[in-house]
């Protein structure tokens, strides 16, 4: 039932959107504090996306609108605009999902919970101090290990897929967003940080799950959630973080009781036991035209004209 | 947390708490109950807690048992009296239910799924996961039990002989 909502979503996305749409953008100008919205008429193509529309209300229509955006196919994770209530990223948004011939109008705001500096752009300062709070890296008991970085670590398939899904986040802050506890505490680490935290004490490779777990388990970690999980409905790498948080909980939970204890940590891979197999690179001897010999064709000199 | 020093005045653009847990509109997501499971959760949590205020004052009346007897005879059968239970059992069923799924879901990790590798539609583990059925449940058992609840007030058959 749910699950065709969503394809239903998807499927609207394929179709033409209507041929004009109204695009209405919150802004806000600092300098004299001023909120207002402000429509724009924007002509549409097929596989027209949120983003598109705004360029050319910036090109075209009003220079003076700002936004942030850079890949312009989800990767950056800077596009992120709350669109008809609904946090999601402008370049993965199509019109044609989101407006239709009997409401041709997009409501486009910039993030939630986020400060905003000017129109759709959000100050994401906090939220990129929040991630760097709960140490998004490989901490191991011998630095070395990591910055000497002699040797790869042992890490099996099924240790990767564990926490695959989760090391997906391209720090869009759709799902910070959309978290009614972030709505209320600008403290809240939030889910973006939070599903790190776990990919990181999760990782087979990490030693640093100690010092992780005392900056989570706080008043202001992952208590505060409250499994409203919009974090995960709205993210759109499939990150999950709503279940990331609640493992996370169940390991400081079963660790206060004294339950838990990380089950594998590897080791960094030893020396090769045998050198790696050398492969002597040789021309093709078969499949080629007769009386040909590919030694002697590689050694001629082919003058390539570049100038056309 | 933000160290660093602007001169631009930044727009302070948070719902607030009271917004984030009354207002189902707030945030459009689909395919999200477990958002309105929230809601009704924090505001079943509140009617609790005033109904427990309100039965602490009431029960502090049972000293004098001429002034608790009036009081029982003015209120006791009177309908705001009946609705007010009504809305506090259907308050405290719901609650208690959706408790037990999110104690499960919360410290035991229970019914999240478990994670995978995105592909399409790209719903993510969590929203498909038992938890999910645990919500229609918990759904359905509510209003059950609440109308049980109702018939039981409604018809007196709760009430204390005098
Ligand atoms: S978890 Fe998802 S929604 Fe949140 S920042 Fe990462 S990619 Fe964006
Ligand atoms: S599951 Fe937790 S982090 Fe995610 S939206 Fe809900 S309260 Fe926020
Ligand atoms: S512009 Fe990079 S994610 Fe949208």
């Amino acid at each position: 039932m749910v699950a065709r909502s969503k394809f239903q979503e998807l499927l609207a996305a394929t179709r033409q959107p209507p041929k004009e749409v109204t695009i209405r953008v919150k802004r806000y100008d600092p300098e004299t504090g001023k909120v207002w919205y402000q429509d724009y008429k924007v002509k549409t193509f097929r596989g027209m996306t949120i983003l598109d529309a705004l360029l050319q209300i910036k090109e075209k229509i009003d220079h003076t609108i700002v936004m942030r955006y850079s890949c312009r196919m989800g990767v950056c994770g800077s596009c992120g605009v709350v669109v008809n209530k609904k946090p999601s990223l402008a370049c993965q948004t199509q019109i044609a999902a989101v407006a239709s011939e009997d409401k041709p109008i997009v409501v486009v705001e910039p993030l939630y919970n986020f400060p905003i500096i000017r129109d759709l752009v959000a100050d994401f300062g906090d939220f990129f101090n929040k991630h760097r709070a709960i140490k998004p890296y490989i901490i191991r008991k011998d630095p070395d290990e990591v910055e000497k970085g002699e040797r790869e670590f042992i890490m099996d398939p099924h240790d990767l897929h564990e926490i695959y899904e989760y090391s997906l986040c391209i720090m869009c802050g759709l799902c910070y967003s959309a978290c009614p506890v972030s709505a209320g505490d600008p403290l809240y680490l939030g889910p973006q940080a939070l599903a790190q935290a776990y990919r990181f004490i999760a990782d087979v490779r990490d030693e640093g799950y100690e010092e992780r777990i005392k900056i989570v388990d706080t008043e202001h970690g992952c208590h505060r959630c409250h499994f409203a999980a919009t974090c995960s409905a709205v993210c759109p790498k499939m990150v999950d973080p709503a279940s990331a948080i609640q493992r996370l909980r169940k390991i400081v939970f079963m660790k206060t009781l004294g339950f838990w204890k990380k089950k594998k940590i590897t080791q960094i891979a030893g020396p090769l036991k045998e050198p790696l197999r050398q492969i002597e690179a040789k021309y093709a001897v078969e499949n080629i035209l007769e009386g040909v010999d590919p030694e002697e064709q590689a050694k001629r000199e082919e003058k390539i004209d570049l100038e056309l | 947390m933000s160290t660093r020093k602007s001169k631009v005045k930044l727009l302070k653009n948070m719902p607030g708490v009271v917004r984030a847990s009354i207002d189902p509109f707030l945030v459009r997501a689909t395919n999200n109950p477990e958002r309105i499971m929230f809601i009704l959760h924090r505001v079943t949590g509140v009617i609790i807690v005033l109904y427990l205020f309100l039965h602490i004052y009431v029960t502090s009346n049972t000293i004098d048992s001429a002034r608790w007897n009036s009081l029982m005879e003015q209120f006791g059968a009177s309908i705001v009296n009946k609705i007010g239970e009504f809305i506090v059992a259907g308050a405290v069923i719901f609650h208690g239910l959706n408790g037990i799924r999110l104690l499960l879901v919360e410290f035991f990790g229970v019914g999240i799924g478990k994670p995978e590798h995105p592909k399409p539609p790209y719903i993510a583990p969590s929203l498909r996961a038992a938890q999910r059925k645990a919500i229609y449940i918990v759904a359905v058992l509510s209003v059950v039990g609440w109308i049980i609840a109702g018939i039981l007030i409604f018809t007196g058959y709760l009430e204390l002989p005098l």
